[in-house]
C-alpha cells in the first residue's frame, strides 16, 4: 500500500510568480515525457517483471517518481498563486486559465491532456526496460529543455535535482537489465519471454 | 574534482550478447558526496553527477529540520536504489543501514517541533494535528522553518 509523508522530497520554494512558465512547466506533470506517465510505467510494469530485484527496482523508482510528480505540482501551483488581471492574460498562460483557471491539471504544455498512449507496459522485460532507458533519457531532456527557458533561479535549482534524478534512474535500468541477462539464455536472450514463458 | 577520471568508469561484462542495450555497472563503493551536498547535486554518487553546460547547485540548503531530514531521506531513498542493483555491496548496505538510523532520529525531532509526517501520528494531547500545519507544496510551508 502506500501511506503520505507530509514533505517534498526535495524543497520547492518559488518567490516570483510566472504563469507563463508554469504552462511550459506543467508538461512534466502531465506530458508525454512527465512524471505522472514515469510513475504509472513504472507502477505498472512491475507485475509482468520476473525476479524479485527488477520488481523493487520498479517499486522504488516508480515510488520516487510519485514525488516528484508532487514536487512539479509544487512548482506549477507556487508559480500561479495570487495572479492579477495582467498575469492572467500573460503570453502564453491564458489557454490554460480558461480551462484550469489555477488549478493543476494533467496537461502537456501543447495543451493534449495526459494519456496512457505516451507510455508502454509490454509485459516482456527486456522491452520494458528498454523502453524505461529511453523514457528516463526523454525526460532529462526536457528538463534540460525547462533549463534552457526558464531564468527562474527558484525554479532552476529545483529542475537541476528533477534532471540529474533521471540520469541516476538510466543507470539502474541498464542495471537491471544486465542483472536480467545473467537469468537469460547466454546463446540467446530473446530465446523466450521469461514474464510469460515457463522455462 | 576531475570527476571524469579513471575511477568514474563502469564494468561492461566481458562477453555479452549482440543485438542489446549496454549500461556499464557502477563499480562498488563508489566515492559518495555528504548526504547535505547529495541532495542539492540530485545524486550521492559524484560519478553520476552529470550536469547540462555546468548548471549546477553550489549552495546547500539552510540547515533547518526539514532539510536535513530532506537530505537524510534522500541519502536513504540513493544507496536504496544502488542496492536494487547492487544487493552485496556489503559497505553500502552498512552505510544505508547507518542512515535510515539517522533519518528515524531526525524524523523524531522534525515531528516534535513542526508537526506530524504520517496522519497515524497525528494526535497531539487529544487534539487531531494533521491538517493544522500547511501542505508542503504550499509556499508558506517554507516558512515554518
Amino acid at each position: 500500500m502506500f501511506v503520505y509523508e507530509k514533505k517534498l522530497q526535495y524543497p520547492v520554494k518559488i518567490a516570483a510568480v510566472n504563469p507563463k512558465l508554469a504552462s511550459v512547466i506543467i508538461s512534466q506533470y502531465g506530458g508525454p515525457d512527465g512524471e505522472l506517465g514515469a510513475s504509472l510505467r513504472y507502477l505498472s510494469q512491475r507485475y509482468s517483471m520476473p525476479y524479485p530485484e527488477l520488481r523493487g527496482l520498479l517499486t522504488d523508482i516508480g515510488t520516487e517518481e510519485l514525488g516528484h510528480l508532487e514536487m512539479i505540482g509544487a512548482i506549477v501551483h507556487q508559480l500561479t498563486r495570487r495572479l492579477s488581471e495582467d498575469q492572467i492574460k500573460a503570453d502564453g498562460f491564458a489557454p490554460y486559465f480558461v480551462d484550469h483557471t489555477a488549478g493543476v491539471y494533467p496537461t502537456a504544455a501543447s495543451g493534449f491532456p495526459w494519456t496512457a498512449a505516451s507510455m508502454q507496459v509490454k509485459g516482456d522485460p527486456i522491452a520494458d526496460l528498454t523502453e524505461d532507458l529511453a523514457a528516463e533519457q526523454k525526460a532529462r531532456v526536457t528538463y534540460d529543455n525547462i533549463l534552457r527557458l526558464s531564468d527562474d533561479p527558484d525554479v532552476n535549482d529545483v529542475i537541476k535535482f528533477l534532471r540529474e534524478r533521471e540520469i541516476v534512474h538510466f543507470q539502474r535500468f541498464g542495471e537491471a537489465l544486465q542483472n536480467l541477462r545473467e537469468r537469460l539464455n547466454q546463446k540467446n536472450v530473446y530465446y523466450m519471454n521469461p514474464a510469460f514463458d515457463r522455462s | 574534482m576531475d570527476q571524469h577520471d579513471k575511477t568514474c568508469c563502469g564494468l561492461l561484462p566481458a562477453s555479452a550478447p549482440l543485438a542489446n542495450p549496454y549500461v556499464p555497472f557502477q563499480p562498488e563503493n563508489p566515492a559518495q558526496y555528504s548526504a547535505k551536498t547529495g541532495l542539492i547535486r540530485g545524486t550521492l554518487f559524484p560519478c553520476l553527477d552529470l550536469p547540462l553546460l555546468g548548471m549546477v547547485n553550489t549552495e546547500e540548503k539552510p540547515d533547518t529540520l526539514l532539510h536535513q531530514l530532506q537530505a537524510l531521506g534522500f541519502a536513504v531513498q540513493e544507496l536504496g536504489l544502488y542496492l536494487d542493483t547492487h544487493q552485496n555491496d556489503a559497505e553500502a548496505t552498512e552505510l544505508f543501514r547507518q542512515y535510515t538510523e539517522l533519518y528515524e532520529t531526525g524524523m523524531a525531532q522534525y515531528q516534535q517541533s513542526c508537526g506530524p509526517l504520517f496522519q497515524k501520528q497525528a494526535v497531539e494531547n487529544g487534539a487531531y494535528t494533521w491538517n493544522s500545519k500547511p501542505w508542503p507544496w504550499e509556499y508558506r510551508a517554507n516558512q515554518e522553518d
